[in-house]
């Protein structure tokens, strides 16, 4: 008796491990095909992804939070991830069916006719799967500016994205009262930039800061000194894979020459260890005089020092002051909604609401972008900064660039790779070794 | 023969029992082990619903010999070899040698136990924090210490082959306390008999441990070696959470994720390219497979050698 109890009782353990481990679970709410953002006929958990941007991550949770008391069915749940791992998290949350609005980058980096074998960007490869939500024909995405809708949302004819901004990244914000104070005037060519940095620093004061410890903004806030070389930041990456361009020709030396200045002489000592978002907190506290980077850290400085007073130009790459009135950029954050989201009605609610002209003027007014709904105003201070230049707004070599298989490491015009941040003490050996590694992939993929 | 279970069908039952077990070990390491085998063969980027098409050993050529890429990647697995090397060897003898010490019969030594196993139980992410905020150049503890001397450096953020000798540091800082522990748990099974065996005999500190010590914490030995050796040529974490994806920095455990999830590119627009990281895996468990084989074999022959 006890061993057919014990076969019983196995069988049992074997069937219950077998059925909990391939249960799925529950959905949280019915799957509804009304459209347009109708509230949902039951409670639901609407699972929203965002990238780590404090001010935003502000005023989303004070809009979930108007949001949910407008609608007591709704809960909102809101995750935060670091930008570099947005992509990874994205990818993962959609494919387990475990998110219903997510916060994706304006689409770029598209793969172009000339360049061969590359793969395309992830957020092609998350429409061609299917996960994406088709937004065509919604009534808020007409409240956005058309051109944005199309260079930043739209895949195949069709909306996959909703862009809320664009954000300049070749700017460099100043401390005011230190110009002043050490009678420096405030820089509108390369030179006067150099100049102004050997005053402060004959003062013992740090020239510039930036938040090296992530890496990219030690070179993001050198995208200047590219766009005041190479204008026409499409062209470039054109020319660079076509091979009209090259790292090391003449040109492009005077680039590396400048970063490495840059680098070495302008960058604070210590700058690599800073995080990202301490960055601005360093700025604002006083004790530098410039900060190479982009409009998005404009609240985080505020917030951080409300009576600090600060301005923003965009970076004097060049000698000629005519080269240096344009901004370069990209389009920031966007929302997009998971295609197999079970709270469809939630999910469309949520962006109709979030685009409405009041809610959305206080999202840019909060975060700092440059606007992608014509009705929406500039009203922040960083808007003043930026506005006499903005006709001048190019998207930036990031966005276009594509780096062919095969390419080495050093492929990029990255300034963090001059000492002290990186191995390189020379610029002709540097452009050497980038045009070396890019060609190396060029010729893998010809 | 008595048999527990009884005959017939009751026979069964023991495999029965042995059926969740094996239905997860598959689920969770054999099952994704051999897809990881199989999707080295294709272009998968990890999207459900993506197609995946096969496409032969182009993930190998592309990843062993494809432009200077390629060259990077040889690089990527040098360093973890020498990673590797530099983990094990030092992490032993420092693990050893504290064992020895804490294995004393003196006062507060398991106050000096704890505090040396301490980092094992903190955890990647709060060891990279503490040392991220221990090495900040800009005023941070060690800055301030190498101030004294006139003295600067960048430390995780400046030179790559500076950043790499942290990261070895910090690997070796956090797991060292398991090392010491495999040890003090080999030290307490040697018989104290032969300790005063040896000293009526009239040996000395050294030919005690030389004769007696080293010879008995054989198995302790090759289990610290082995785990060392396998657990740093799989490290990627630490690189991940102290350096992120910088030039000159990659081993390949990193190179492999930052590839799979696409954060080589530092945009934030990058490819996924799961396939090709899978085939990056294949050669980290091939080179795994080698060095750990070839190492067990040599360990074994010496335990059976000195142990019998």
């Amino acid at each position: 008796m006890s061993k057919k109890i014990s076969i019983v009782l196995s069988l049992m353990v074997v069937f219950a491990t077998l059925l909990a481990a391939c249960g799925t679970p529950q959905a949280t709410a019915t799957e509804s095909a009304q459209p347009q953002g109708e509230k949902p006929a039951q409670k639901v958990t609407l699972r929203v992804l965002v990238h780590q941007n404090p001010p935003m991550v502000a005023f989303m949770e004070s809009f979930n939070k108007q949001f949910q008391e407008r609608h007591p069915e709704i809960t909102v749940d809101m995750s935060v991830v670091n930008a570099n791992d947005l992509s990874t998290v994205s990818q993962t949350r959609l494919s387990a069916n475990d998110i219903d609005v997510l916060d994706i980058f304006g689409f770029a980096n598209a793969v172009q006719p000339y360049m061969k074998q590359a793969d395309p960007p992830n957020w092609q490869q998350l429409i061609e799967a299917g996960l994406l939500m088709d937004l065509t024909g919604q009534d808020f995405v007409q409240n956005y500016d058309a051109n944005a809708i199309k260079d930043a949302g739209t895949y195949n004819g069709k909306v996959y994205a909703v862009n809320l901004g664009r954000v300049v990244y070749s700017g460099i914000y100043y401390n005011k009262k230190l110009f002043e104070q050490y009678n420096v005037k405030v820089p509108t060519t390369w030179q006067e930039l150099v100049t102004a940095c050997e005053i402060f620093k004959a003062a013992n004061i740090p020239c510039m800061t930036a938040g090296g410890k992530d890496g990219w903004p030690i070179f993001v806030g050198a995208y200047g000194l590219l766009g005041a070389i190479y204008p026409d930041q499409a062209a470039l990456v054109e020319g660079l894979w076509t091979g009209k361009i090259k790292w090391n020709d003449e040109k492009s030396l005077e680039m590396w020459r400048k970063m490495q200045v840059y680098a070495r002489d302008m960058m604070e000592e210590g700058a690599s260890g800073i995080a990202g978002d301490a960055a601005p907190g360093r700025f604002a506290s006083g004790a530098v005089a410039m900060f190479p980077g982009g409009s998005w850290y404009a609240p985080a400085i505020e917030a951080a020092q409300p009576d600090f007073d600060w301005g923003y130009i965009p970076f004097p790459g060049s000698d000629n002051p005519e080269d240096n009135k344009y901004w370069f950029g990209k389009y920031d954050q966007g929302w997009a909604i998971a295609a197999n989201t079970p709270n469809k009605d939630a999910a469309l609610l949520y962006l109709k609401e979030f685009s409405e002209p009041a809610n959305y003027q206080a999202f840019v007014d909060a975060v700092g972008f440059i606007p992608t709904q014509p009705t929406a105003k500039l009203n922040t201070k960083i808007g003043a900064e930026i506005a006499p230049y903005l006709a001048n707004f190019r998207v930036g070599y990031e966005q276009y660039w594509v780096a062919p298989k095969g390419a080495g490491q050093y492929a990029n015009p990255w300034a963090s790779y001059f000492k002290p941040f990186g191995t390189f003490d020379d610029p002709v050996e540097l452009a050497n070794k980038v045009q070396e590694d890019l060609q190396a992939g060029l010729d893998a993929v010809k | 023969m008595s048999y527990h279970f009884g005959r017939g069908w009751s026979k069964l039952t023991p495999y029965l029992l042995l059926l969740p077990g094996l239905f997860f070990y598959f689920l969770i390491s054999l099952g994704p082990s051999i897809a990881t085998f199989f999707f080295s063969f294709t272009d998968a980027t990890g999207i459900k619903g993506a197609p995946v098409n096969w496409i032969g050993f182009d993930n190998y050529r592309e990843f062993l010999f494809m432009g200077r890429a390629s060259i990077d990647n040889l690089d990527a697995l040098k360093r973890t070899l020498i990673f590797s090397f530099v983990v094990t060897t030092v992490q032993f003898a420092l693990g050893l040698l504290v064992a020895l010490i804490v294995n004393q019969k003196l006062k507060f030594t398991n106050i000096f136990r704890t505090i040396y196993f301490m980092p094992v139980i903190l955890g990647v992410v709060i060891q990279g924090l503490m040392w991220s905020l221990f090495l900040y150049p800009l005023g941070g503890p060690m800055a301030k210490l190498l101030a004294l001397f006139g003295m600067r450096s960048e430390f995780l953020g400046g030179q790559p082959a500076e950043a790499f000798a942290w990261v070895i540091f910090v690997q070796i800082w956090a797991n060292m306390g398991i090392t010491m522990m495999i040890f003090i748990a080999g030290l307490q099974t040697i018989p104290v008999e032969l300790y005063e065996a040896a000293r009526i005999d009239g040996a000395n500190a050294w030919q005690v441990f030389k004769n007696v010590t080293w010879p008995l914490l054989t198995p302790s030995v090759n289990t610290n070696l082995l785990l060392n050796a396998i657990g740093s040529l799989q490290a990627w974490q630490l690189f991940l959470v102290l350096l992120g994806y910088r030039n000159g920095t990659q081993v390949l455990g990193y190179l492999i994720y930052a590839t799979g999830f696409g954060q080589t590119s530092g945009s934030v627009t990058s490819t996924f390219r799961q396939g090709y990281a899978a085939a990056a895996s294949i050669v980290l468990f091939l080179l795994v497979l080698v060095i750990g084989m070839t190492l067990q074999t040599f360990l074994q022959r010496r335990e059976k050698r000195i142990l019998g």
